[in-house]
């Protein structure tokens, strides 16, 4: 939450995100002990070096953007599972509009982000106006953006030979970090400043915990939601322009499945489904937790030994979800049982005999 | 009659949480006997039903059931003990048949589950033919009229052998035909020996149908009297006591819609409230022909003038709250002309109405008027983002300057500007409600039910700030059903009845002559 006051200590270090900061340190030092070896030459290899860290970074990118999209959204009660697809079908378009259309990188890059711009225009547009349910909405979207990118494609077309000015973004460090990352970072200060520290934010608030009451509260609920819609399509596309540069290819299943990396990530941070609550550094901190977890497990020999990556991570990414759900359920739960327990069970033996009528 | 009544209740009392809803109800109800039940909005009719019903556990007193003291009432106690409560709206299974929701009904969840259809049908024939009613087991409830549905719930009552059936306003969505048919019905099951509880504000059918009456206000039972000689006259004659709205010197036999009404209002009348200090100054709002298809609001022409306090009376579902959200653009009027200070607006949507100053106080304060998740700063400067933040940056120390000066200047009592809205009583939750709108400066301010559910002593610091605002210069329209505050807080009270502006009667007139117009009798 964005208050003022510095509350209480005890309540800041027990705060969500904090928790999940601890349970990311001790993630990370786990595997900086258990993942790191060094090999027959004597060069240090694994979790523990700044090669692996970076690579990190470098892959967390474009599930990352995706999940500072999804912040705002989710806060306002509303989700778009669409946006993977629409990283897809920005990927395609850009690809398009650079080799086929022949146009200059920036300018086919401006293009796919006002692409992007317009697909989540697409989604506020029908959420506001059939006023169905987000999750229907983008469940359609889903399949129609991704429908799209095949049918540009055919299915077979895929764009390479990217000039390397342009691969410099995905594949390369300037100042230090891969490029990308100063792009991912400057999204996400921008999203923060936007949640944190604006009345627009405070409206997503407002609307996630109280739409009707945000409506008689004289706010632009429509406007709102459409904003956070267009924005998520706009991070999407610039998603989209980073993994191709990364992979130096555009090809229709670009992020196939992201969103859902995306959601948990959200969720994991601490922001509420139901809306209202939840923080922009939460979700930082929560794809950092999912992309070390996943990184570090490939890094253990145990691991390597059983090719086993991909499951474990699966799997320890869904604990680790219910168990942060489960955390921030729990105390709501125990009041409540608190609540119920000292009543002195005024059961029903009801004494009386009963009359027939 | 020697025999107990059928149900009795005792010094019935029932708290919700601080709030009493029953202080004390005495009611008796004999076989073969219609009783109406009539009151205010929110005198405790509802809760009464409840507690009858088993729904909620009353906080203290005895509900006696033929004699017999029954405690720990469930609704399906109360089912089994022949209680059927009838409401407005039938609680039917609409895609189901008519046989099949009685069957519902009547038949034991641990039945064999073999389904013998043709008993259900049989059986609903036979109860549906015991009322008189000309409808086939097998239509499905979907294709039924109301009042049929209406009829259904009364067969499944019969046929679960209900000895006590209550009717919660039955006639309210029902043509002047369909309504007989019903009166007959009722009056058959009379004759049956089954005790009718029959609740409505249309004082003529109560005239009509009922054998006594009693009346309840806040939270007590008033009075209750004979309505007709009960075994003398025949059912449906109409002769002896028609309705005459004089309060006349009739004979002490003799119960009068006068007496009915003021049994319901009470005779304690304007004494707490602050005087009106303020001269009226020019039109704010004036409404000319106003009408709004969608939410039932109807010809309403009305003028309130600076510094002034106009009332809105009415029962519920008179519109009040429905011309508060044409005003504020909720649903937008779509007949007649609206002007503030004499330039003609439209109002298309809340934004709208709030940069022409209008602000609205919700009813509902829980789900409209305060974001219980949300500390109360926030809450208090919702509707001035514009203003407080122009550049759309936050400004924390402004944001808690707007909120202190609030919290001190209508006493709100809280842990401070950062505690939830959901953490403070209903009357602190209405000053927040209050202060978001004030903080906007409105020129309209539209109060609806400023004080329900409000503790005695919040209620009159709300009535003080409403006066000095009043006095600052602000035209204030309030709405309320509490027809002393109505009354003695306004100069001017317009009294709603069917969406339209009934009667417009001055400030400190008669509870008498209001709730005539807002029952639409004389006036």
């Amino acid at each position: 939450m964005s208050s003022s006051q510095p509350r209480n200590w005890k309540a800041l270090l027990l705060s969500h995100e904090m928790l999940l900061l601890y349970v990311l340190i001790a993630e990370w030092l786990f595997f900086y002990f258990a993942g790191t070896t060094v090999n027959r030459r004597g060069v240090t290899v694994g979790f523990g070096t700044v090669d692996r860290q970076f690579d990190i970074l470098r892959h967390s990118c474009e599930i990352g953007l995706l999940a500072l999209a999804l912040t705002p959204v989710i806060i306002t009660a509303g989700i778009d599972l669409s946006v993977g697809s629409l990283l897809g079908l920005c990927a395609i378009l850009f690809g398009k509009f650079w080799k086929d259309a022949g146009l200059p990188i920036p300018v086919a890059a401006f293009l796919a982000l006002g692409c992007g711009a317009l697909g989540g225009g697409l989604n506020a547009a029908l959420i506001t106006s059939l006023r169905l349910p987000p999750l229907i909405i983008t469940l359609g979207t889903y399949s129609l953006f991704r429908g799209l990118a095949e049918a540009i494609t055919r299915g077979a077309v895929t764009y390479t030979d990217f000039p390397a000015g342009f691969l410099f973004v995905g594949q390369e460090r300037w100042l230090g970090l891969p490029t990308q990352a100063w792009l991912f970072f400057g999204v996400a200060a921008a999203v923060w400043l936007l949640v944190h520290r604006t009345t627009f934010g405070r409206s997503f608030r407002t609307i996630g915990f109280a739409p009707e009451g945000a409506r008689y509260a004289g706010l632009p609920v429509e406007r709102r939601v459409a904003m956070v819609y267009i924005l998520a399509g706009l991070i999407a596309a610039l998603a989209a322009i980073i993994y191709t540069a990364r992979l130096g290819q555009a090809k229709a299943d670009a992020g196939t499945g992201y969103e859902l990396f995306a959601i948990t990530a959200v969720v994991l941070g601490g922001t509420s489904i139901f809306g209202g609550t939840g923080s922009v550094h939460g979700t930082l901190l929560g794809v950092a937790a999912i992309a070390v977890l996943k990184n570090g497990l490939a890094c253990l020999p145990a691991v390597m030994r059983l090719n086993a990556a991909e499951d474990m991570s699966g799997l320890l990414t869904g604990a680790l979800l219910l168990l942060a759900l489960t955390g921030s359920v729990l105390p709501k739960l125990l009041s409540s049982w608190r609540a119920h327990r000292p009543a002195p069970a005024p059961s029903a033996p009801s004494p009386n005999p009963q009359p027939s009528p | 009659m020697p025999a107990a009544p059928l149900l009795e209740l005792r010094r019935l009392v029932k708290n919700y949480g601080g709030v009493r809803a029953l202080r004390g109800v005495d009611f008796e109800l004999r076989a073969g006997e219609v009783h109406a039940l009539l009151g205010e909005n929110g005198a405790g009719k509802s809760t009464l039903i409840k507690t009858v019903t088993g729904a909620h556990e009353p906080t203290a007193g005895t509900i006696a059931i033929a004699g017999q003291p029954v405690t720990g009432l469930t609704p399906k106690r109360a089912h089994e003990l022949g209680i059927a409560c009838i409401y407005q709206q039938p609680a039917l299974f609409p895609d189901l048949t008519v046989a099949e929701n009685i069957a519902l009904r009547l038949e034991p969840a641990t039945a064999s589950r073999r389904v013998d259809w043709r008993s259900r049908r049989e059986r609903a024939a036979q109860l549906l033919a015991r009322i008189g009613a000309a409808i086939s087991p097998d239509s499905e409830v979907r294709s039924l009229s109301m009042p049929e549905q209406q009829l259904v719930e009364i067969a499944c009552a019969l046929g679960a052998g209900a000895r006590i059936v209550i009717m919660d306003e039955p006639t309210a969505s029902l043509t002047q035909k369909e309504q007989h048919l019903l009166f007959a019905v009722v009056r058959d099951l009379r004759k049956s020996g089954v005790g009718v509880i029959y609740i409505s504000h249309r004082l003529e059918e109560i005239f009509d149908l009922a054998d006594r009456v009693t009346v309840l206000r806040d939270g007590e039972s008033v009075g209750t009297r004979q309505v007709r000689s009960s075994r003398g006259d025949e059912a449906g004659g109409p002769g002896l006591l028609t309705a005459r709205p004089e309060p006349a010197e009739g004979s002490a036999a003799t119960l009068t819609e006068a007496e009915l009404i003021r049994l319901m209002v009470g005779r304690e009348v304007a004494q707490i409230y602050p005087p009106s200090e303020s001269a009226p100054g020019e039109v704010v709002l004036a409404l000319r022909n106003v009408g709004c298809a969608a939410s039932g609001v109807r010809d309403v022409t009305l003028d309130v003038r600076a510094g002034e306090v106009v009332g809105l009376a009415g029962l519920v579902g008179a519109g009040r709250t429905e011309l508060a959200r044409v005003l504020f653009g909720l649903t937008p009027a779509d007949a007649g002309e609206i002007s503030l200070r004499g330039a003609p607006v439209t109002l298309h949507s809340p934004q709208d109405a709030v940069a022409h100053g209008i602000a609205y106080v919700p009813e509902d304060r829980r789900r409209h008027g305060v974001v219980l998740d949300l500390p109360i700063a926030h809450n208090m400067t919702m509707a001035v983002h514009r203003r407080l933040f122009p550049d759309r940056w936050l400004r924390f120390g402004a944001e808690q300057a707007l909120a202190l000066d609030f919290i001190r200047d209508l006493a709100v009592k809280c842990a401070g500007p950062d505690a939830p809205g959901g953490s403070l009583s209903g009357g602190n939750q209405q000053k927040v409600s209050l202060a978001r709108w004030l903080a906007t400066k409105p020129k309209l301010l539209i109060l609806d039910e400023p004080t329900q559910g409000v503790d005695v002593g919040a209620k009159s610091e709300i009535h003080r700030i409403v006066r000095r605002l009043a006095k600052d210069g602000l035209a204030v329209l309030l709405i309320s059903s509490d027809l002393p505050e109505v009354i003695g807080m306004s100069d001017r009270i317009g009294v709603m009845r069917g969406g339209r502006l009934q009667a417009m009667l001055p400030g400190k007139s008669d509870p008498h002559d209001v709730m005539s117009a807002a029952l639409g009798q004389g006036t």
